[in-house]
Parts: structure tokens; C-alpha cells; sequence
């Protein structure tokens, strides 16, 4: 067992992040396997818009409800877990839905918010819904007793910092006072077509509705007071949400490949992740290059490896110069070890900078779209 | 070289799956519209401290817009700046501007309403593919975006389309309107894909391509498949490889990276043969370029490899 897997094993819930293109979701799904195949009962969870879970589950679709990858699948890919994994893809217009019903006082009030114009564009599709969704399914996951260990897959970096902002600007949206103050008295009062500029009187609501449109305001005005009541309630579980990420048995897995890109990115998560006072578990650096010449012998040249492809009885073509099998290899093997040192050099920062318990995974040279594809990468971990 | 159906557009949207390299890509772009002789402005939206435009500069830069490269500037559009551009157009006067922005109120709603960051954004991007210069004419013959990843880049280009159906008329619908319309104009913008040659990034592309067509309606330009790995061996000489790899050191380690090689470019060729026949789009291919450093001498290399596919299929 890797350093990494031992950090994981006393923690309840694991937070994949990193940029994007790491193969992230791919980690987060093996780290679940992994806790399946040691026997406990492990849940992987996405919320990438793209539909890769999935895939690498061997599964067509996956729903906003857990669904428990069969043993018989599993078997298929001579596996045999004494524990269960279960995968799900989160689907966040219905766990918006699922929320607003949970806290709205009687069904009226939840069918007057679910059949408004602004509460539909926004749970689909305001930034941050998404990752605030997240946390909220995190939490209510987190809350059961049925799961070892949940395994949570996010949106690559420039996003995945929302996950940690989106909370408390959608608490803004739903819970600004001074927003309710100036539309609530007017719209309960029925009188929806009064003009803005006359509700405050001043300069600022005419301009703003310069911006929006005078209708798009008062849509608001109504959204906002319909969550009236139920706001309290968002609130407390937004605060328990965020309680919960900085909980020992949470931990953080930063996910990242030897790319210079990929690394600085990952050195700027790492850096917001301690400054929230979040609790870092690991880093996975995956796809990373196998070294086929450690230590500093020279690399073969084509004389050489064609002295040893006759000695070990290997007919090579065999024309002579740049085309030869011998010239061949000797350049393939640089080139090999030229992109390992590329790598290796790419990696530097990180292993300088971030002290954590850490595993590496080889680049497999198949992709990793089936369960036995994903054994591999549990070995690696 | 110029090429006619991308170049010769007017507004071209970069995305692919996260870590394809549709920054190295834009940038490369760019650096090719450029020397075709367009006046190229290349926008990015995905990290604050920018990807494509520190690519062309060779060191990072605080976004605002400045000549990168010969041909080439760059702008890194933050919703923050874009938010206040948009209020001083639409407000006129800077006094009234700074008079209605310090007011609380006014600041929560322009944060809140929903999808106005994103509008603002793409608006300052549209806004500048038709601004024109003093003289008359375009200001800039190509407004390259380098776009957020699949499932962002689609939720940042519905944004339009979304609020046409969801806001009644006013002047955020007036703007979701023309902008809407530049986006779908099939001649002067496009959507360019960019995937490597490995079978998630293939299904995701599919999966885009068919959003692009179906949620967006918008143009397809061109499918580049990124990072594609040489092999100097053909499948035949596999078995004599496998062989060689179990001898000692110094053959076995170099016939493994042969082995690698071949096996990383038949799968290679696999999702690429898939790609092309799920997209059915103009196709150009990037060969891998391993490299610790990237920068303007790397992105000038995909640049000519771009422009070398090109020119092999006669585009």
C-alpha cells in the first residue's frame, strides 16, 4: 500500500481536484475500486458535465441516484471485491429541485419557486450552481452511514476553486437583505408593475434596470421573496457543508501530471486548499513516463544494439543507416528518455514546494475505460 | 499559409477536453493568422493569470491587451473588468458610472442576476469581433478565443440563446439577441475542436461536437487531434520487438521504448480513425512535441506542423 492509500485509510470522504485533463476522474474512481477491493463499501461521485465516470465504469449512464456497479462486471474484469462500489453522476438541476422541496414550507411555495423563470436559469445554469450542488450532495452523502469511503471527482481547476467560493455567493443571491428590503414590500403588496425607479426612488435601480430590463428585477423581486423563510435554512447547511470539508476525515487529493502546466496549477491549488485550512490528504501524479535507463551509463547507440540484436538471434531487416532496426531503437530510446527527463525536470517545482504523502502512476499505454483498465491504476496507488 | 475555412472567418471559438492543449493550439493559431497577414486578437477566459497569452510572451502578463507577438494581441477578459466596461458603455459617463456602481445594491444585482458574468464576458469578446476602426473596417480581421473546456465552453456559449428564452425584452435581452445571432452566423464564426489521440478525449469530442451542433447551432470549423505519437516501427515488427524486450540491458530497455511506441501510436491511429468518421470534419493532425519548457519556440512548432497538414491535404 502506497503512502497515499495509507493517508486515506482512516478518512471518510476524499476530494479530488487538479486541472484538467490529469485524469483525474480516473483517480477518484480507481480510489473507490481500490477501498472496494480492501472490503469496505466505497462511493465514487461526479460532477463533470462530461460524462466520463462512466465511462470508466464500463457503465452507459449514470444517474443523480448511486447505482452499485454488479459483481458480475466486475468478475468480467477478474475482479472479485469482498466490499461493493457504487458510482454516481450528479445531476444538479435535480438536487436544486430535491433542496427547495426539502425546506419550502408547504407545496405551493415549492411549485411557485420550481415554475419560476429565474430559479430554472439559474439551477441549471448559474456559475457555481454546480460545485454548490456538489457540497450539498457531499453532505447529505456524508450524512448516511452506508458508505466507508465517498470519493468525490471535480471540475478542473479554474472551476474547481468555485466549489469553495460558490456556497457563499449563492447564499448572497438567495439572502440578501437589502435586496428583499426594497422589492419584498412592494411585491407583496401585488402591485408587481410598479416601476422601480418608484420602489427606491433613486438613481441606482433605474440604471440597473438600464442593464436587465425592468421585468427581469422584479422576476428577481419574486424569486427572492418566495425564498423567504426558507433562507435561514440554506444557510445552516452551507455552514455545515463547510464544516464538514475541514474535517479530519475529509481529505484532500491533489491530481496532477508531469506537465509544466499542469504543475504550476496545481502548486496555486494547493496554496488556496492551505489557505482555507482545508485538510490535504495526498497527491497522484498519474501518467507518468516509465524510466527504461536510470542511472547515468550512456544510451546505446546503433552499432552497439545491432551487435546485441544479432547475439540474441533477432533478424533485423536489415538495411543499414538511419533506417535500420538498431538506428531505430537507438533514437526511440532517446527520444523515450528524453520525454522521461522532460518530466522528471516538469515535476521539480512540486516535489520541492509540496510535502505529502504522494503516488505516482505509470502512463498505461491503454486507455483506461474499463474496470480492468482501472485494476492497473489501483496497483499504482 | 492561408487557409481558407478557418483563417478567413472572423470569430473562432477554441475547446476540447480539459488538457488537450487548446491553448498551445489557439496560440498557434493565431501565430498563423498572423503571418497570413490578418490583425489577430486572441481572447482567453480561463485562467486569471492566462494560458495562450503568456504562451506568445514567453513570461506572464497582467492580461490587458498588448501586441504579443508580431500580428498577434492578446487579451485575458476577466468577468470583473468586463462587468465594469460593459456598465460605462451602457452608462455613458464615468461620473454616473461610479455613482451607481459604489452603490451596494446595484453591485449585488450585477453579481447575482443569473448569467450576466458570463454575458459580459462573451459580450466583451463579440464586441470586440465587430468593433471597427477609425477608418471604417473591421478592427481586427480574427478574434481567436481560447474557450473554457467542453461542458463550460457549451454552458458559456448558450448563455445568448438561454436568456432570449428566459428574460423578457429589455436591454440584457437586446444584447443576448445580437449576440446570438453572431454566434450562429455560420460564415463569419466557428467552433474549433481539439482532442489527443486517446479514446476518453475521443468520446468527449464526439459528445461536444454533437452539443456544438445540436444545443448551439453553431458552425464547426476544423478537428485537431493533438499530441499524436510517432513510431518509427510498423505493427509487423511488433513480434521481433516483444523479443528483444525480454533481452538484457542495453537491448531490452531500448526495445521496450520501441514497444511503447508502437503500441501508443497503433492506439493513436485506432481513436483517430474513430474520431473522423464520428465528426466528419476537416482534420488536422499535431504529432507529439516532449518538451520540460513551453513556450513561443514550441508554439511556433505546432504552428508549422499545423501548417504542414494543412498544405499535405491542399487546404
Amino acid at each position: 500500500m502506497s503512502e497515499l492509500r495509507r493517508s486515506l485509510a482512516s478518512r471518510r470522504i476524499a476530494v479530488c481536484v487538479g486541472p484538467g485533463g490529469v485524469g483525474k476522474t480516473t483517480v477518484a474512481a480507481a480510489l473507490a475500486l481500490g477501498r472496494a477491493l480492501e472490503g469496505g463499501r466505497a462511493l465514487v461521485c461526479t460532477i463533470d458535465p462530461a460524462r466520463r465516470l462512466a465511462n470508466a465504469l464500463g457503465l452507459t449512464a449514470l444517474g443523480n441516484v448511486r447505482s452499485r456497479i454488479p459483481a458480475a462486471r466486475l468478475a468480467q474484469a477478474g475482479l472479485s471485491p469482498p466490499g461493493q462500489l457504487f458510482a454516481m453522476m450528479l445531476d444538479v438541476k435535480r438536487t436544486w429541485d430535491d433542496l427547495v422541496a426539502r425546506h419550502a414550507p408547504d407545496p405551493a411555495r415549492r411549485d411557485r419557486i420550481l415554475g419560476n423563470r429565474l430559479y430554472q436559469q439559474m439551477s441549471a445554469a448559474l456559475a457555481g450552481s454546480q460545485e454548490y450542488m456538489a457540497m450539498e450532495k457531499l453532505y447529505e452523502l456524508a450524512n448516511g452511514d452506508e458508505h466507508d469511503l465517498i470519493v468525490l471527482d471535480t471540475p478542473p481547476t479554474a472551476h474547481a476553486l468555485d466549489f469553495l467560493d460558490a456556497p457563499s455567493r449563492i447564499l448572497d443571491f438567495l439572502g440578501n437583505d437589502a435586496a428583499r428590503t426594497l422589492l419584498a414590500p412592494a411585491l407583496g403588496a401585488g402591485r408587481l408593475g410598479l416601476k422601480l425607479a418608484q420602489l427606491s426612488g433613486g438613481y441606482a435601480a433605474k440604471a440597473l434596470a438600464r442593464f436587465t430590463g425592468q421585468q427581469v428585477l422584479l422576476d428577481l423581486g419574486e424569486f427572492l421573496q418566495s425564498f423567504q423563510g426558507m433562507y435561514q435554512g440554506f444557510k445552516e447547511r452551507a455552514a455545515a457543508v463547510r464544516a464538514l470539508l475541514s474535517r479530519p476525515e475529509v481529505g484532500f487529493v491533489l491530481v496532477t501530471s508531469p506537465s509544466p502546466l499542469s504543475v504550476s496549477e496545481t502548486l496555486a491549488f494547493e496554496r488556496r486548499l492551505l489557505a482555507e485550512e482545508m485538510p490535504l490528504a495526498g497527491l497522484v501524479v498519474n501518467r507518468l513516463s516509465e524510466d527504461l535507463w536510470p542511472g547515468p551509463a550512456p544510451l546505446p547507440g546503433p552499432a552497439e544494439l545491432s551487435r546485441e540484436l544479432a547475439a540474441a538471434g533477432i533478424a533485423s531487416d536489415d538495411t543499414a543507416g538511419e533506417a535500420s532496426m538498431a538506428a531505430r531503437l537507438s533514437a526511440t530510446l532517446a527520444a523515450h528518455q528524453a520525454l522521461v527527463a522532460a518530466e522528471r525536470r516538469a515535476l521539480s517545482p512540486l516535489f520541492s514546494g509540496v510535502h505529502l504523502p504522494c503516488a505516482m502512476v505509470p502512463r498505461l499505454e491503454s486507455d483506461i475505460h474499463d474496470l480492468s483498465g482501472l485494476a492497473k491504476v489501483v496497483a499504482a496507488l | 499559409m492561408a487557409h481558407p475555412t478557418l483563417l478567413d472567418r472572423h470569430l473562432v471559438f477554441v475547446t476540447g477536453k480539459g488538457g488537450t492543449g487548446k491553448s498551445t493550439v489557439s496560440a498557434a493559431l493565431a501565430v498563423l493568422a498572423a503571418r497570413a497577414g490578418r490583425r489577430v486578437l486572441l481572447c482567453e477566459v480561463n485562467a486569471p493569470q492566462g494560458r495562450a497569452g503568456p504562451l506568445l510572451a514567453g513570461q506572464p502578463g497582467d492580461g490587458a491587451l498588448a501586441e504579443l507577438y508580431p500580428g498577434v494581441h492578446a487579451l485575458n477578459v476577466h468577468p470583473g473588468e468586463a462587468m465594469s466596461e460593459y456598465g460605462r458603455m451602457v452608462l455613458r459617463f464615468r461620473a454616473v458610472y461610479h455613482a451607481v456602481f459604489e452603490n451596494r445594491l446595484v453591485r449585488y444585482f450585477l453579481r447575482v442576476i443569473p448569467s450576466l458574468a458570463e454575458l459580459v464576458v462573451l459580450g466583451k469578446i463579440l464586441h470586440e469581433a465587430r468593433s471597427t476602426r477609425p477608418g471604417g473596417g473591421p478592427r481586427w480581421d480574427l478574434v481567436l478565443v481560447d474557450a473554457p473546456s467542453t461542458g463550460h465552453a457549451v454552458q458559456l456559449l448558450r448563455v445568448p440563446s438561454a436568456l432570449v428564452d428566459a428574460v423578457p425584452a429589455g436591454p440584457l435581452r437586446h444584447d443576448a439577441e445580437w449576440m446570438e445571432r453572431l454566434l450562429v452566423d455560420a460564415v463569419r464564426t466557428a467552433v474549433v475542436l481539439v482532442t489527443l489521440p486517446e479514446e476518453m478525449a475521443v468520446n468527449e469530442v464526439i459528445e461536444l461536437d454533437a452539443q456544438v451542433r445540436g444545443v448551439l447551432g453553431m458552425a464547426r470549423a476544423e478537428l485537431f487531434v493533438n499530441a499524436l505519437s510517432p513510431s518509427a516501427f510498423a505493427p509487423e515488427e511488433g513480434l521481433s520487438l516483444t523479443r528483444a524486450a525480454a533481452a538484457p540491458f542495453p537491448l531490452g530497455p531500448a526495445a521496450r521504448a520501441a514497444e511503447l511506441a508502437l503500441l501508443r501510436a497503433e492506439a493513436g491511429r485506432r481513436q483517430l480513425a474513430r474520431a473522423r468518421s464520428a465528426l466528419d470534419l476537416p482534420t488536422t493532425l499535431i504529432p507529439l512535441f516532449p518538451s520540460a519548457e513551453w513556450g513561443k519556440a514550441q508554439v511556433e512548432q505546432v504552428a508549422e506542423a499545423i501548417a504542414a497538414g494543412w498544405a499535405e491535404e491542399g487546404r
